[in-house]
């Protein structure tokens, strides 16, 4: 009776051991409370598909981006090789600090030479505290270089330049899924007919859904509200994959925008999401990624 | 009577348990992965370490995002793409050490026996510590080894050269006497 009793207690006493054990990590977690967890990544790239996504590159980042888009003529039979037409966009993206970045770049088929400003002003909190979302302020400005024919048409410096602003809103809804909204107001320069609104309001959605650690699936879409009245405009749409490899990150899509720039793909689409040419392009976007500023002091 | 002996003898216990814990809040962790291709190395400075002397048993806790690596994306890809913060945000140690005798000054080696989780994987490991007692104050330090293969982290075949197979894990954790 009494060595059942002494085993009882030694047991009631191994007990509390491991209960005191879980307290120790239970001391550690309420001291972690205190730092405040954002939700990282809820893109991995400046771009959803076409367009921008909230995410901006962190400090002494730079992006050497390089997008194409890739399509066909309407034409039965070309001798081009693979795709009759091409348009690059070339351009370098630097974080000047880890909300705020800046880039520059040229396009080759439209002629358009674009600069754009983005701030992470809000940064999504994980668990019930702090904002539910992210919030990035995007600006640019684009300058249409090519010579217009038309000499009725006004083409001085300020009739090139269109301005794009964008308030970006996303959320990571799950550590695989996050959407993006993205109210947006356009200023459009060249102006080609009198019926044509040259302020436009756009609310573009845009979604990524990660397939696997490294790749995964997005999509985009925006619609004007006041679009173009000359010519018939449709939304740009965008379904892709986007895949990255330790400082390569690759996208590749199938959209209807021929554009890059903002004011141009939002607002002057023309052609319709589906497989007739030249209306479906395909799209790849290669980014190499330079670090210049090193993390860690002692090497 | 013959009944609240064991209570008694409980409190006791759990009595003498409340005191004597020490903890570090700033502790190091850092880990090194060495290919011919490319040398990786992180470290995460606010990992936290608690030890109750009166039992010898130690637990440690760390955010995997607060490892801050030399690149910054290599941060991003590591807590998106192989770790899976969002979903395991912690890695913890749970254990005791062995022979440990909390009144010897100066240095002292002991093994530290228990379990680590990370990545929703728990191991048994035993990892030799340097133990040293200077002026009262604890300080543990040790290198292990770890098998990325071991803790279910899935390294894409086209980077499988750039990570290595094992990585080793260096830390080293400064004790103060801790008030709850």
């Amino acid at each position: 009776m009494k060595a059942k009793e002494l085993l009882l207690y030694l047991f009631l006493a191994c007990g509390t051991n491991s209960m005191f054990a879980q307290d120790l990590l239970g001391i550690l977690d309420e001291e972690q409370q205190a730092i405040p967890q954002y939700a990282e990544a809820s893109f991995k790239f400046s771009r959803i598909a076409i367009g921008h996504s909230i995410e901006t590159r962190k400090k002494g980042i730079l992006d050497i981006f390089v997008a194409n888009r890739f399509w066909n003529t309407p034409a039965d039979r070309t001798q081009s090789f693979v795709a009759d037409r091409l348009s690059t966009r070339i351009a370098l993206e630097y974080g000047i600090s880890d909300r705020f970045m800046m880039g520059f770049g040229g396009t080759t088929w439209d002629g358009l030479f674009d600069g754009f400003l983005k701030y992470k002003l809000i940064r999504q909190q994980k668990g019930n505290k702090g904002s539910p979302f992210t919030v990035t302020l995007f600006q640019n400005a684009s300058y249409f270089s090519e010579a217009v024919s038309n000499p009725a048409v006004e083409d001085d410096l300020s009739d090139r330049l269109s301005f794009t602003s964008q308030l970006l809103i996303a959320k990571k809804l799950s550590p695989n899924f996050s959407l993006q909204i993205s109210p947006t107001f356009i200023r459009r320069g060249m102006s080609y007919s009198e019926a044509d609104p040259q302020n436009h309001f756009a609310i573009g959605f845009g979604g990524r859904y990660k397939l696997g650690g490294h790749v995964s699936f997005v999509s985009e879409y925006y619609y004007t509200t006041n679009p173009i009245e000359s010519f018939d405009t449709y939304g740009p749409f965008a379904l892709g994959v986007n895949w990255e490899i330790g400082d390569v990150m690759l996208q590749f899509m199938l959209t209807n925008a021929v554009n890059m720039v903002e004011d141009a793909f939002i607002a002057q689409t023309r052609n319709n999401f589906n497989f007739r040419n030249p209306n479906l392009n395909f799209g790849f976007n290669a980014t190499y990624i330079i670090h210049f500023k090193r993390g860690l002091k002692n090497k | 009577m013959n009944k609240l002996i064991p209570i008694f003898f409980l409190f006791l216990l759990s009595g003498q348990q409340q005191q004597e814990k020490i903890i570090a809040r700033q502790g190091r962790v850092a880990f090194f992965s060495y290919t011919s291709v490319e040398n990786i190395k992180a470290e995460n400075n606010q990992v936290l370490s608690i030890i109750d002397l009166s039992n010898d048993e130690i637990a440690v806790s760390m955010l995997m995002n607060a490892f801050v690596f030399e690149k910054a994306l290599m941060r991003e890809h590591f807590n998106e793409s192989y770790v899976e913060s969002d979903i395991y945000p912690k890695a913890t140690f749970e254990g005791k050490i062995i022979d440990f005798d909390p009144a010897q000054d100066g240095e002292q080696t002991r093994m530290v026996k228990g379990t680590f989780s990370m990545h929703g994987v728990s191991k048994e490991l035993e990892i030799k510590t340097k133990i040293e007692k200077v002026q009262g104050k604890y300080i543990l330090s040790g290198t292990f080894e770890a098998f990325v293969k071991d803790y279910d982290i899935k390294v894409p075949p086209l980077l499988a050269g750039n990570i290595a197979k094992t990585i080793s894990v260096d830390f080293r954790f400064e004790y103060q006497p801790y008030e709850s």
